[in-house]
């Protein structure tokens, strides 16, 4: 393409033009980056100066509106550098497509004039150079070596300090056999491990709350919830919550006294998001699990609390409001000092493993399937702790101390809300209307054992020995299987249905139905009922067992019940 | 009349497109109204449609064909005007179709990433762009760099002008694509963050939209190019180190002369980037061969700028992790509670609203640093062996008696074809 000189002429004009332009929208660029990053318009000095004025004098309607005037262009300020901002990058763009074209059509593309070369380097003065370039380079490289150790090895930190302390100091070393239930402490939901065995013996069997037999003492609760009573000590523990005021108490187990109430609404990062949940279960359903150190306690909007015994808030954190059709109800789990969490929502399907001292999260595992209602159990099989979830599809187990998944095996489907029962040799999950499975893990995954559908619980876990099986269900049945065939050994009706689970203690099993009658059956082969004893009101919480007394939270009363 | 102005149409038409574009822009920039009067329904749903993974393999078959046909025209055909063409066709693919991703350049931190990180699967097509570009320069040199790299065909579509940049200068400026490439497998390979992506001056261009800073730099770097030719490539590139690397032992490589040099010197101000060696001047010249004790201390003093350099990143490397953002959340949150220096960053109060502690950050911080000072030594090891291996060969090196290509260097652009005097048929 040829152009005459006057073209040419035009075209170089029209570059520096361009040129000049692009480094003018450059430099404004570059300008109102600057005042984009340094200001905000909420932090205008005489928008907060006028701001502080209203506050004093709230009614002056002259100065409420010089406030919204001041706002009004700050805010227009703001977006105009913006709008600059976006608008000058598009524009900074075109001139520098306009500046090249214009020098393309300037310059053309002939050859650049052969001019005078430069007399041809030598190569021993090229090598020379490079000799001396080398000893000068490794030099100086020596010496910022030696400058860098002074001046910045302090900021070094010291080696392995993020490895130490999770496992092996701070939450001690994976016990090889499961904690046996003692006869005091009734540190979880269902009991030690979650596991509906509780220790001791000597369990009262007759009560009636009608008439303050055999009830040691009777004390309301100060809120509504259904999560059951935990143990540690002389101390027993409940949770309670009431529109967007969650709490925990603390009561002396020996006399029904309010010793302390902490917050688990109130505290740096806490939701106050009430989310939507099922009529029947509330913000308080979840159990709250304790050791020795501490109780912690969940509730449906995910905040998550930490008190010491004597009522001091430990740590707190909210683990992000759970989206659930019928609401976050999975009850807490400590293993030794690892707090055990079942997240479920349909964003975020998860186990998390806590240090119970510190809140620090020491590990999180994803779980697949969808949201489910069923709480954590405690489980050991090829010499492995492991925290069992009944999922939806999935019956998975994970390592307690690292979150690693050990196993899993497809289990039930419907809406699960029924929390594993565990021995030493199975693991049996249900959901109502479809089965009743008996999971055998072994050191290659997981296996059906045996599955029958004739009782499927659907809110009250079942509770298992090595020996038997036993289940009670929302139609009002209780059975007992044998624990290692689907061979039903007895069964039985009532006319109230169970969401309480099971449990199994002092050679007896104590079924409570939502009537607060406790049906006491003998945990053996054959159907022998003992008693039925009424604390007359309702109840859909799982009792607690501690030195031969039994603590039953109804609709509105906690219960002691004690034969002495 | 008419036909007087009728030359400024053209000009005329560039302002009413540029004007219009403005425009429209602009008006994207309007808020949306609130939906408080009208009963419409905004759709559940909006997805943008993921492309399918089999567009993934014609990427890479559109990259081998590029590649073999841009060697064609370099070593056979040595097409100045077919390079282009082919650095035309890139533009428009890789550029500005594919919006410059996937790229060579970035599969760099896919592929350190998955080196070592277990939990990463590098995707295929991902590793294959890591992969054939350097299969090639063993073949044929930078090929991939003359025609088929799309952020090296913007600068060579728009490099006009030759300044030649001052030898020295150049040989400073060239260091830092080796700094750019360690810092790119340190980051990506301890998962922190992927730079060349990040900071990739052209890919606001490519995609109309970027980060102002990016834009802003991209059009100066641009501006830059069309003197200082392809500066990107010269000066910041990483995946030209390992271009440079692999075409050094290539089978093949682009000559200037298609037959024996004459020394002419024609040649010599064709190259716009220097990297044509002229043939020594050897009247008058005695050139001793180094003994066998100077090649020992010569390899000392490598060994000592490697190790020097390593020690000096290792404890460099708390400074290098602040460039972590969750080094730099930590720092933040510290300052805060040593210091009263209220957080304030976006980063800061979503961690406050989060429910992690203290604790967990500090410890995370910790974690971070100690993979960058696992990983900051080797970088500093590789620099320091790059240089001095670099002084090495130029003191070992033997005369040359004719004009050649710095194998390393020369990306393959067939500039020099044409000043070369020497013809031979190409049928």
């Amino acid at each position: 393409m040829k152009f005459s000189e006057n073209q040419i002429r035009l075209f170089r004009n029209l570059s520096v033009v361009s040129g000049i332009f692009t480094m003018v929208i450059a430099f404004t660029m570059i300008m109102s980056l600057i005042q984009l990053k340094t200001s905000d318009p909420l932090e205008d000095p005489a928008l907060k100066s006028i701001i502080e004025q209203f506050d004093k004098d709230p009614e002056n309607a002259d100065i409420a509106e010089n406030v919204r005037s001041l706002d009004l262009i700050a805010r227009k300020a703001y977006f105009a550098a913006r709008w600059q901002l976006e608008t000058g990058s598009y524009l900074l763009l075109a001139g520098a497509i306009l500046f090249v074209v214009f020098q393309w059509l300037s310059t053309g593309q002939e050859k650049s004039a052969r001019g005078k070369l430069p007399p041809k380097p030598q190569i021993t003065e090229e090598k020379e150079r490079s000799k001396k370039y080398l000893i000068v380079f490794s030099s100086v490289f020596f010496i910022l070596a030696v400058i860098s150790s002074f001046a910045l090895r302090p900021l070094l930190p010291a080696p392995g300090e993020a490895k130490k302390g999770i496992r092996s100091e701070e939450t001690g070393k994976a016990s090889a056999v499961l904690p046996v239930p003692d006869g005091i402490n009734y540190p979880n939901f269902r009991g030690e491990g979650s596991r509906g065995i509780a220790g001791g013996e000597g369990y009262p069997t007759d009560w009636d709350g009608n008439t303050g037999k055999n009830i040691k003492w009777k004390v309301p609760v100060p809120k509504f919830g259904k999560s059951s009573p935990v143990i540690w000590g002389d101390k027993l523990f409940l949770t309670g919550a009431e529109g967007s005021v969650f709490e925990v108490y603390c009561y002396d187990k020996n006399t029904g006294d309010l010793l302390w109430t902490g917050t688990g609404s109130d505290f740096p990062g806490a939701s106050k998001d009430v989310p939507e949940t099922d009529e029947e279960s509330g913000m308080a359903i979840q159990t709250p699990a304790v050791n020795k150190d501490a109780v912690c306690a969940i509730f449906a909007n995910g905040n998550l609390v930490a008190y010491d015994h004597n009522g001091n808030l430990l740590w707190a954190k909210n683990l992000g409001m759970p989206e659930h059709t019928y609401g976050y109800t999975s009850s807490l789990l400590i293993y030794n000092d690892i707090l055990l969490v079942q997240y479920d929502s349909e964003l975020r399907l998860s186990v998390i493993g806590f240090d119970v001292k510190s809140g620090k999260q020491l590990w999180e595992t994803s779980r697949r399937g969808k949201p489910v209602n069923s709480s954590p159990a405690l489980g050991m099989f090829n010499g492995i702790p492991q925290v069992i979830i009944n999922g939806s599809p999935e019956v998975t187990a994970f390592d307690v101390m690292t979150g690693k998944e050990l196993w899993t095996i497809n289990g039930v489907v419907n809406d699960v809300a029924v929390s594993p029962a565990v021995n030493n040799n199975f693991v049996y999950v249900s959901a109502n209307y479809e089965a009743l499975l008996a999971i055998k893990p072994d050191k290659s995954g997981a296996t059906v054992g045996w599955s029958d559908n004739t009782y499927t619980p659907d809110v009250s876990s079942p509770a298992a020995t090595d020996e038997f099986l036993f289940i009670s269900d929302g139609t009002g049945a209780i059975a007992c299987y044998k624990a290692d065939s689907k061979e039903k050994l007895w069964e039985n009706y009532f006319n109230s249905s169970f969401y309480a689970s099971p449990i199994v203690a002092g050679g007896m099993v104590y079924f409570l139905d939502r009537d607060g009658v406790m049906h006491i059956v003998k945990a053996s082969a054959t159907y022998e009922l003992v008693s039925e004893s009424s604390i007359g009101e309702d109840t859909d919480s799982t009792p607690a067992f501690s030195e031969k007394r039994i603590y039953i939270r109804g609709e509105k009363n906690l219960y002691c019940i004690s034969a002495d | 009349m008419i036909k007087k102005y009728s030359r400024y149409l053209p000009y005329f038409l560039i302002a009413v497109m540029l004007i219009w574009h403005s425009v429209l822009y602009a008006q994207q920039m309007r808020y949306p109204r609130p939906e408080f009067e009208t009963q419409y329904t905004y759709p559940e749903y909006q997805y943008n449609y993921q492309r399918a993974p089999y567009w993934e393999y014609l990427d890479v078959a559109v990259l081998i064909a590029a590649l073999s046909i841009t060697s064609w025209l370099v070593i056979k055909k040595r097409s100045r005007q077919g390079i282009m063409w082919v650095s035309v066709f890139s533009l428009a693919y890789f550029g500005f179709y594919r919006q410059g991703c996937i790229c060579a350049v970035g599969s760099i931190q896919n592929v350190s990433l998955a080196l070592f990180n277990s939990d990463y699967s590098i995707p295929l097509s991902a590793l294959l762009f890591f992969l054939i570009p350097l299969i090639f320069a063993l073949f044929s040199g930078r090929v991939f760099c003359a025609g088929v790299c799309p952020l090296g065909a913007i600068q060579e579509l728009t490099g006009f002008k030759k300044v030649k940049v001052n030898p020295k200068l150049e040989a400073v400026l060239g260091a830092i694509p080796y700094v750019y490439l360690g810092l790119a497998v340190l980051y990506s390979a301890v998962g922190s963050q992927f730079i060349i992506c990040r900071y990739d001056p052209f890919v606001g261009i490519f995609r109309l939209g970027g980060p102002y800073t990016i834009i802003i730099f991209g059009a100066l770097l641009l501006i830059t190019g069309i003197y200082i030719n392809r500066p990107y490539c010269r000066y910041l590139c990483p995946y030209g180190v390992l271009q440079g690397f692999f075409s050094r032992f290539s089978w093949k490589h682009l000559t200037i002369t298609p037959a024996e040099c004459r020394n002419c010197r024609l040649c010599e101000p064709s190259c716009p980037y220097g990297v044509i060696l002229p043939s020594d001047n050897l009247k008058n010249t005695e050139v001793t061969e180094i003994g066998r004790k100077m090649k020992l201390i010569y390899g000392a003093l490598i060994l000592m700028m490697g190790l020097s350099l390593a020690y000096f990143f290792y404890n460099t490397a708390p400074l290098l992790a602040r460039m972590d953002k969750r080094v730099s959340l930590a720092r933040e949150i510290r300052l805060e509670k040593e210091k009263g220096i209220k957080a304030v960053s976006e980063a800061a109060q979503a961690f406050n609203e989060s429910a992690r502690t203290e604790e967990e950050l500090f410890e995370e911080e910790v974690a971070v640093i100690n993979r960058f000072r696992a990983g900051a030594p080797w970088v500093g090891l590789f620099l320091g062996l790059s240089l001095g291996i670099r002084f090495y060969r130029r003191i070992i090196r033997h005369p040359r008696t004719e004009y050649e290509p710095d194998r390393g260097r020369c990306v393959s652009c067939g500039k020099c074809f044409e000043y070369c005097p020497v013809k031979i048929k190409t049928e």
